[in-house]
């Protein structure tokens, strides 16, 4: 499960309250992604591409269980979604929605922004193409692959009926 | 095993678990307020012919709103009651108070049980014994709903035992604030925490219920204070409490911890006792000692928010009610008060509040240039009264 993609990169302790804040939550998704980590790079919900790969530090995604915030960077069209280290909630929903996530402790030393990324979620390999840097950082458990195989945990729920029924 | 071992293999039909497997295990309740209960109904009604398989372990709390201020937030609270009516599950409507202190007021968690919520707070049913996880949206509506189970990772467990006897003027509010700064946000990611030690064991269940609540930060999957030594911990961390001064959690993150006389003179147009954490009866007694004799400085504005319909009854039997109202604080419903400012909280740039809450982090109430510092009832008191950050009145 390789992705290559644009680096945005983002810092450390960044909640989900970043990502949708509490004024667009009843708002429809293609107005809440417009405004997507609006706060901290105003050129990223305005220019980020489909493909592209987000790049955060430490506990990225604290603060909130709620998808929502998952969803909003999944409508930006990114292809995954990699950090020094993730809030647990936003690990599991990354992967409950279908957004391929990798942690990987120290990549944001490895990077900057614009830099091309080359992220293997099943295996953890890593690469930045500007530079040659490799890393390897958590591979995801086979559970978890499973339910991006599947398209999130709705639809593996829905075609594996002896897991949860 | 541990006590999340013990629960999750129970509930899963099996004899041991070890941490790292993924078990799916029976889901004994589900708790939505208003924000996650909207997102989740509608990811539910995404699914064809989808029904609630066990409807009376399902609660709905609207706690983010006391009364709709606007006609889009109305529309959403009718949808959520309406969702509520058809499938069955409890609601407690607006002014019932804060989802958790409903939660355990209404007697609807028993220790053992496996409780699970998209409010990142959620560990803080860990207080009275539970299995409590924060879940996301697809979770509940996808496998909770339909199936009455989720899927978990058997974390590892940290203890942490806290012995020491605390300076006067220092509240379980600032050694739980403290405990965040000393170990770092997120850096017991995944963690189920087990409080414990002489200091936990003494403290009554309102005052243990503040280390999961604001421990959440940690990055903690889970947490358990009720004192219960079990098996054998992957690590263990020991703390003093003896020497540890009120703290203030500065923005941006809860883990910007300071003591509160490094930061004393930080003036405040806005004061309140309210959120997952506060408005609890012991937090507004607290205050209204703090504020007899006294008044508020005419540059604050100060709220109270009772954690519960319960909470303001017994406020008002032991006379609060009107010695704070009477002190210059304005009462505002039963509900989560000023948290992510959906009903009441939001600032202009350049404002600042002190509160109870549990969470700092800018724009979550108006401006991202508008300020949240979180510190002890005693801190926020003391501070409403001189306008300025203090822990105390006359110091």
């Amino acid at each position: 499960m390789r992705f290559t993609g644009r680096c945005w990169k983002f810092g450390d302790n960044i909640p989900t309250d970043r990502l949708v804040k509490s004024q667009y939550v009843f708002e429809p998704m293609s107005e809440i992604v417009k405004h997507v980590l609006e706060d901290l790079n105003p050129a990223f919900p305005a220019e980020v591409r489909p493909g592209d790969i987000v790049v955060a530090g430490r506990h990225f995604g604290q603060s909130s269980g709620r998808a929502i915030a998952t969803k909003a960077l999944q409508a930006t069209g990114i292809g995954c979604v990699v950090a020094d280290t993730f809030a647990r909630t936003f690990y599991r929903n990354c992967f409950e929605i279908g957004l391929p996530a990798l942690a990987l402790d120290g990549v944001t030393d490895a990077v900057s922004d614009g830099d091309v990324l080359t992220v293997d979620i099943a295996t953890g390999d890593f690469r930045n193409e500007n530079t040659g840097a490799t890393r390897t950082g958590a591979a995801a458990d086979p559970f978890l692959l499973q339910m991006l195989d599947a398209g999130g945990l709705i639809k593996l729920a829905a075609a594996r009926s002896d897991l949860f029924a | 095993m541990n006590t999340v071992e013990k629960i999750l293999a129970a509930k899963s039909g099996k004899s041991t678990v070890e941490p790292g497997e993924i078990v799916i295990a029976d889901v004994d309740r589900l708790i939505m307020h208003d924000l996650s209960g909207y997102l989740t109904a509608g990811v539910f009604d995404k699914q064809p012919g989808a029904t609630v398989k066990y409807p009376d372990r399902v609660v709905m709390v609207f706690d983010h709103h006391f009364s709709p201020p606007t006609e889009q937030q109305a529309k959403v609270l009718q949808f959520n009651r309406d969702w509520a009516h058809k499938h069955g599950i409890h609601l407690f409507d607006c002014g019932s108070g804060n989802i958790h202190h409903v939660l355990v007021r209404r007697g609807l968690v028993e220790p053992g049980m496996i409780v699970v919520g998209s409010d990142s707070h959620t560990p803080v049913h860990g207080t009275a014994g539970a299995l409590a996880v924060a879940l996301g949206n697809d979770s509940h509506a996808g496998t909770v709903l339909p199936y009455g189970k989720a899927w978990f990772k058997v974390p590892e467990t940290v203890r942490i035992e806290l012995a020491g006897t605390p300076r006067p003027g220092t509240s379980p509010r600032d050694i739980a604030l403290w405990l965040v700064g000393q170990i770092g946000e997120g850096e017991l990611n995944y963690a189920s925490i087990e409080f414990t030690g002489p200091y936990v064991k003494q403290l009554g269940f309102w005052d243990r219920w503040l280390f999961p609540l604001l421990c959440v930060d940690l990055g903690a999957k889970c947490t358990f204070a009720e004192a219960a030594e079990t098996g054998d911990p992957a690590r263990v961390l020991r703390f003093e409490v003896g020497d540890v001064v009120p703290q203030v959690a500065c923005p941006p993150t809860v883990g910007n911890l300071k003591a509160v006389g490094e930061v004393a003179g930080k003036p405040f147009g806005w004061a309140e006792l309210g959120g997952h954490g506060g408005g609890r009866l012991e937090d507004i007694r607290v205050a209204a000692a703090v504020l007899r004799g006294r008044k508020v400085h005419p540059s604050v504005r100060f709220n109270i928010v009772p954690s519960s319909r319960e909470v303001f009854a017994e406020a008002a039997q032991e006379g609060l009610v009107l010695a704070l109202h009477e002190a210059g604080a304005t009462w505002f419903p039963p509900s989560t008060g000023s948290n992510q400012a959906i009903n009441m909280g939001a600032m202009a740039p350049g404002e600042a509040m002190i509160s109870t809450h549990s969470r700092n982090f800018p724009g979550r109430n108006g401006s991202p240039e508008a300020e949240m510092y979180l510190a002890s009832a005693a801190t926020v008191a003391a501070s409403a009264v001189a306008g300025v950050l203090t822990a105390e009145v006359g110091a």
